[in-house]
């Protein structure tokens, strides 16, 4: 396998409405991990973007972000109807033929022109599902239901991971939404989804994330402190609800297994928690104890940029690593309702 | 200044779908008031679905009649409805595992209140009137509130067709940019945006030059006179598709305004005969009276020209040979 590292990564605060432009939006991130890296953009040697059109609201609105890369001289790129984070994954099994030493990774979103509980009940099964406007909050709320029906958590387990989330976000500079409250205070709530109180729901948000790979040598010149990607996987659960224990996801769990997530101490663990039960749901499948760190961003709860908040949790864990703050980490993005598609990312720093 | 008022628009795309003989007997069990699961190795999957879910194998056309009543597995109760929702006031998306069938379906159930749902509770189908043999033909209800209704058929044959029209509405300000533009159209200028890294000028401007990877701001703004070059054309026979307004064939047309490097796309000819018309010739914009000029139409989106320009006259000055107009980005 070919070594792959993060060499430089950006991403814009979380805004509850940003007024200006998608390729605005991204641009500065692009001219900034050029400049960082020293690099041209004609130095890119491949390009790829994660966004929504329906989102956007035109078709075709992903070729605009291209003005974001540079559209000239003619720009070697592709494009992900999908979060940022299964750009990264495309660009890194194109980093495996061994033929380009450079990639730029792009997700970008704007949620607020649009109604997201309108929108995306159109990712769902078109004849049983998607008439119903069965959205991602709805789907959350069941499967939420699910765990409590199960005795696998409580409402107060929910409430616990808003607080802590919320709370973490304070010293995230990029958060929307944060607050210090207690668990006992966000109980006090009443239901908007049921079992799930608004604050069990994440911000809808404007956002960008990027990020540079660079091939092993390569890497090396580029940064003193590259972020190797030590292996990435991506599964699906079904689309049926029916077909699933809505409180497992045998998929993730094949994803772990397969990437060895458990053989050597994980630091921090970035998970795509959009509605808080989804933390409890993970944190099981993946297997994480008490000990791992999980989402010291406050994660999508603080701020929710969709098609960038999965490649968001890569940014906030390979910056950790390059800060030294952690040595190996997992980035967990999700799409899809009820978790039915996640990624999983394996990250360690060393030279 | 106050700003201009935000964008607001609708997307729709009317979806035709073949549902294929598995779907469509689901569909056409709505329709008659029934509703069937498939036989897939000893279970009974409700929706049926057309592959095994464990091996993908297809699976023989073996349907099941299930329901009407049903058991609540596990339910959200919606406190705010979407417009897209079955119901405009509150109700409980559930998993509701039919009589006869060991996979739970997806819906809605129609309850007095959040107090009247339970995991575990009985519920009944029940057809709406008017149906479409649509997944929305039927909801569901407490058992007890349930009415026996007789379910008329409403059609004759399978269902092999799925209409589903996705309509989604949009709101947003105009970008910065943008809005400089469209104030300028009121006030019956062109403004664009000179680039500070190339010097091109860009109009109307996204507001960052997209070959240099500059944002630009207020300060890059430049005024634009009225006249300019044809630099190419169309002429459009209308089809007539959903939503199509047009009925004639016009000519679309694109102006490079002087000192600029961008055209003004999809500029509406309609009085300049089609023989006369022609790449190099010369226009000057007429505006409308200003109480007549309106940017309603102006999105970050789609730019145009409004409804400000009056109609796009020709000068009579010579036209520019085609050798000059290169080097222009159309």
């Amino acid at each position: 396998m070919e070594d792959v590292a993060i060499v430089a990564l950006a991403q814009t605060p979380c805004y509850r409405r940003y007024t200006d432009s998608e390729p605005s939006l991204l641009m500065g991130l692009v001219n900034q991990v050029l400049a960082e890296t020293g690099l041209e953009r004609r130095e890119i040697d491949f390009t790829i973007a994660g966004s929504c059109d329906y989102l956007s609201g035109m078709p075709f609105a992903f070729i605009s972000n291209v003005d974001a890369f540079g559209a000239w001289p003619p720009v070697y790129e592709s494009h992900v109807e999908m979060d940022g984070a299964w750009a990264l994954f495309e660009g890194f099994v194109r980093m495996q033929l061994g033929d380009i030493d450079t990639c730029l990774v792009a997700g970008s979103g704007k949620s607020s022109p649009g109604r997201p509980r309108e929108i995306f009940p159109l990712q769902a099964d078109p004849y049983y599902h998607a008439p119903l406007g069965l959205d991602p909050v709805s789907m959350a709320g069941i499967q939420a239901q699910c765990l409590l029906n199960t005795g696998k958590a409580s409402e107060r387990d929910f409430a616990e991971v808003v607080s802590r989330s919320r709370r973490d976000g304070q010293s995230n500079p990029n958060a929307q939404v944060t607050a210090d409250v207690s668990p006992d205070e966000l109980l006090k709530e009443p239901y908007y989804a049921s079992p799930l109180r608004r604050h069990d729901l994440p911000p809808i948000s404007d956002g960008a994330a990027v990020v540079l790979l660079a091939r092993g040598p390569v890497a090396r010149a580029l940064t003193k402190s590259p972020v190797w990607i030590r292996g990435i996987d991506h599964r699906m659960e079904s689309h049926h609800p029916g077909l699933r224990d809505l409180t497992a996801l045998p998929g993730l769990v094949t994803a772990a297994k397969k990437l060895g997530i458990q053989s050597a101490p994980i630091d921090v663990a970035e998970l795509c928690v959009r509605y808080s039960p989804e933390e409890i749901i993970l944190c099981s499948a993946l297997g994480l104890g008490r000990d791992v760190r999980i989402n010291p961003s406050g994660g999508p709860l603080c701020g929710h940029p969709v098609m960038a908040s999965g490649l968001v949790r890569v940014v906030e864990a390979a910056q950790r690593i390059a800060r030294g703050e952690a040595r190996r980490a997992i980035a967990h993005a999700a799409s899809g309702a009820a978790l039915q598609q996640n990624l999983l990312c394996v990250l360690e720093g060393g030279a | 200044m106050t700003t201009l008022a935000p964008r607001s628009y609708t997307l729709e795309y009317p979806y035709t779908r073949t549902v294929g003989p598995v779907v469509g007997r689901f569909l056409t069990g709505l329709r008659d008031g029934r509703l069937f699961g498939i036989r897939c190795r000893g279970r009974v999957i409700c929706p049926p679905i057309e592959f095994d879910p464990e091996s993908g194998e297809t699976l023989a056309h073996d349907f099941v009649p299930v329901g009407p009543g049903g058991v609540v597995e596990s339910y959200s109760w919606i406190a705010e409805p979407t417009r897209k929702h079955p119901f405009q006031e509150p109700f409980a998306f559930a998993l509701i595992r039919l009589d006869g069938a060991d996979t739970a379906l997806a819906h809605a159930v129609k309850a007095p209140g959040p107090e009247a749902m339970s995991v575990g509770m009985r519920v009944r189908a029940q057809y709406r009137d008017e149906r479409r043999s649509a997944i929305t033909d039927v909801y569901f209800v407490p058992e007890a509130g349930a009415r026996d209704s007789f379910v008329p058929a409403t059609g004759q044959g399978e269902v092999k067709i799925s209409d589903h029209l996705i309509s989604l509405v949009y709101e947003e300000p105009l970008n910065a940019a943008r809005e400089r533009y469209a104030r300028g159209l009121l006030a019956g200028v062109f403004v664009g945006q000179t680039s500070p890294k190339s010097g091109k000028v860009f109009v109307p401007s996204s507001g960052y030059d997209p070959l240099e990877r500059v944002l630009m701001t207020e300060s890059d703004d430049v005024e634009l006179p009225n006249t300019g070059t044809v630099v190419g054309y169309t002429v459009i026979t209308p089809v007539q598709y959903y939503g199509q307004k047009e009925t004639e064939p016009y000519i679309r047309a694109s102006v490079l305004l002087d000192g600029a490097d961008t055209p003004l796309g999809q500029q509406d000819i309609r009085d300049i005969p089609v023989a006369e018309f022609r790449v190099g010739m010369r226009v000057r914009a007429q505006f409308r009276p200003p109480a007549a000029r309106n940017v309603d139409e102006l999105t970050n989106r789609w730019a145009g020209t409004g409804s400000c320009i009056e109609r796009w006259v020709p000068t009579g000055e010579p036209d520019v040979p085609s050798d000059q107009l290169k080097g222009g980005m159309f």
